[in-house]
This record gives C-alpha cells, structure tokens and sequence, in this order.
C-alpha cells in the first residue's frame, strides 16, 4: 500500500504517543519511552504560522463535520471496516460538543468555566465542564479513571 | 505470554501468592516479576477472585491490511486535528481568556488525533506499518536534534 502524502510533524506526534500507549499496554516500558521521546522531538517541531483564534478552530471544525468524517465514514461503510465507523461515531460526537462548548464561550466568555473544572476522556477525548468528573464518559462509556482534570 | 496486574483492580488478598509456583506475584511494587513469570502458565489469571490479573502477548498477529482510500480519508481526518491541537495550544499559550478551554480542547484533539492514527494503520507498534514509518524516518537522521538511535531500539525490540 502507498499513501501520497509525508505527516506533518503535529501528526507524528500524535501517532507517536498512541504507540507509546499502546506500548504500555503491552507492558513494555522501555519502548514506550523511545515513542515518547520521539513524540516529544515532533511537537516541538510542530507549530502553527501567525496568530491564531478561536475561529480557527471553528473554521476546522465545520469542515471536520462537513467533509473529513463523511468521507471516512462512507468510505468505511462501502468496505465494512467497523473499526473507522467506531472512530467516526465517536469523532463526529466529540467534534461536535467542540463546536457547541465554542459558542457557548461566544457567549458566556469566562463564566461557562466558573465553579467548574473541566476534564477530558482519555479514551475518545469528549471534554466535560462540571464540578465533578463524570462517573462515566457519555460518549464512549469509559470510566471516571480515564478522565484527565485539566 | 506473561502475567501482568491491574494494581486497581487488585483487592490485596491472597490467591496469585499462594498459587505461583515461581514468586512472581510478590513484589513491593505490585507489579508482576516479568523475569520470574512461566511462559504460559496463567494459573494466577484464573486464581485472581478479583480479575485483576491478566496476560500479556509476547507477538501480535499481522493484520489484514487497511482499504487504501479509508486510510487516506483518515490520514486527512489525522492532519485537520493535529492541525487543531496546535491552534488550541498557541492559545492556551497567549494565556488570555479562554486559555484553560484551549488546552482543554488540544488535549481533546490529541485525543482524536490518536484515536485516528490508530484506525489509519498504526495501531500496533509491532506491525509492518509502524515498522515501515519508522524505516521512513531514519532518512532524517541529519536533521539537528533528532533521536534517531531511539528509532534504531526501537526496530531493534519491535517484531
Ligand atoms: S502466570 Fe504463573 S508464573 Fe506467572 S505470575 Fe501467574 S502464577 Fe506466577
Ligand atoms: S489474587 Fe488477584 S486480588 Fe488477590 S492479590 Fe492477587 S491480583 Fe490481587
């Protein structure tokens, strides 16, 4: 198999710390630590050109809805591959709580975070603004373990 | 194949010590004495009352190779949140409001950036794609800083 295009180092870091977890997994310390040290050269490569906002972020996101998952996922379903479909349906959700945690800071600025933490799902990265860790993640059912207090 | 503990799941009782005909079950950091575990052997796994033990592979089966076009897909899926991680971390780095919410969101996209990586061939470190990235990358070994001998362990220790 050949794909067309090299990863961007922000890329690479992110393939290279999903190894280095993988690695753990499998209970083997030593190569997980070669991951992270290759992760950590790649995000410090990696950066974005000029000043950026959060429409930005807003401006990737509708595109991330509107055509990055849909191709994914019709592609996925035409081959069966349910391991993508997973990634797509629980991408699409998180995605979109992106979008909507964005527009509520439109509006509210800094009080949405007021009294409340916020954390995020290791496992499927849905980000939670509460005062308590969720006892379990609503998007992809993991536990109040895998959560990560910001 | 060897044991290994889920040290938050053990409740601390009892039966992998009395069942493991080698000792690898008692050590002061509560993990499995890897060195010490029979190949194979498991007893503990079906002792535990707790499930908290179980084993790890020493090999991973090849995997049927990925549609080309859903790779790609993904790939494209994989640039947009690395891409998303890295604005969300200049923010947080502005430090103005909102930059707790950003990190919040770089983090997430990490997240995502990973789960994609993984459905877009690299889910194993031990298969012939992440073997093949990683071949790929020695070819930058000119560039200052990078850690090319950790590459060199790692197709060294990854089959
Ligand atoms: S698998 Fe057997 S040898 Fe290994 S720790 Fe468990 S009981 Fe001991
Ligand atoms: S048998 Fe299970 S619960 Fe008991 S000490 Fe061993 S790992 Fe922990």
């Amino acid at each position: 198999m050949e794909y067309k295009e090299p990863h961007s180092s922000g890329a690479l870091a992110a393939i290279c710390t999903n190894l280095s977890k993988a690695c753990d997994k499998q209970m083997r310390p030593t190569e997980a630590g070669l991951f992270g040290k290759l992760a950590a050269y790649f995000s410090q490569s990696a950066g974005v050109a000029g000043p950026v906002s959060f429409n930005d972020l807003d401006t990737c996101i509708t595109s991330d809805t509107e055509s990055g998952y849909v191709a994914v996922e019709t592609r996925a379903q035409q081959v069966g591959d349910r391991g993508a479909l997973r990634c797509v349906t629980w991408g699409k959700k998180v995605t979109t709580i992106h979008k909507s945690v964005l527009v509520r800071y439109a509006k509210q600025g800094d009080a949405l975070m007021e009294g409340n933490n916020l954390y995020v799902c290791e496992a499927c990265g849905f980000i939670a603004i509460a005062k308590e860790v969720p006892e379990l993640c609503p998007i992809c059912k993991a536990p109040a373990s895998r959560f990560t207090k910001i | 194949m060897h044991a290994a503990r889920n040290i938050a799941l053990c409740t601390k009782d009892c039966l992998c010590l009395f069942i493991c005909p080698t000792g690898a079950t008692d050590t002061e950091n509560g993990q499995i004495d890897f060195a010490k575990c029979l190949d194979g052997c498991r007893l503990c796994v079906d002792a535990c009352p707790s499930h908290a033990l179980y084993l790890v592979f020493d090999r991973y089966p090849v995997k049927p190779d990925k549609d080309v076009a859903v790779v790609s897909a993904l790939d494209n899926l994989l640039e947009s949140k690395a891409k998303q991680e890295l604005i969300g971390a200049a923010l947080a780095h502005e430090g103005n409001g909102g930059a707790k919410l950003a990190k919040a969101i770089a983090h997430s996209d990490r997240v995502l950036a990973e789960d994609c990586a993984r459905e877009a061939r690299y889910m194993l470190p031990q298969s012939n794609q992440t073997r093949k990235l990683l071949t790929e990358l020695l070819g930058r070994r000119g560039d200052p800083g990078f850690p090319v001998e950790a590459i060199e362990q790692l197709l060294e220790l990854l089959h």
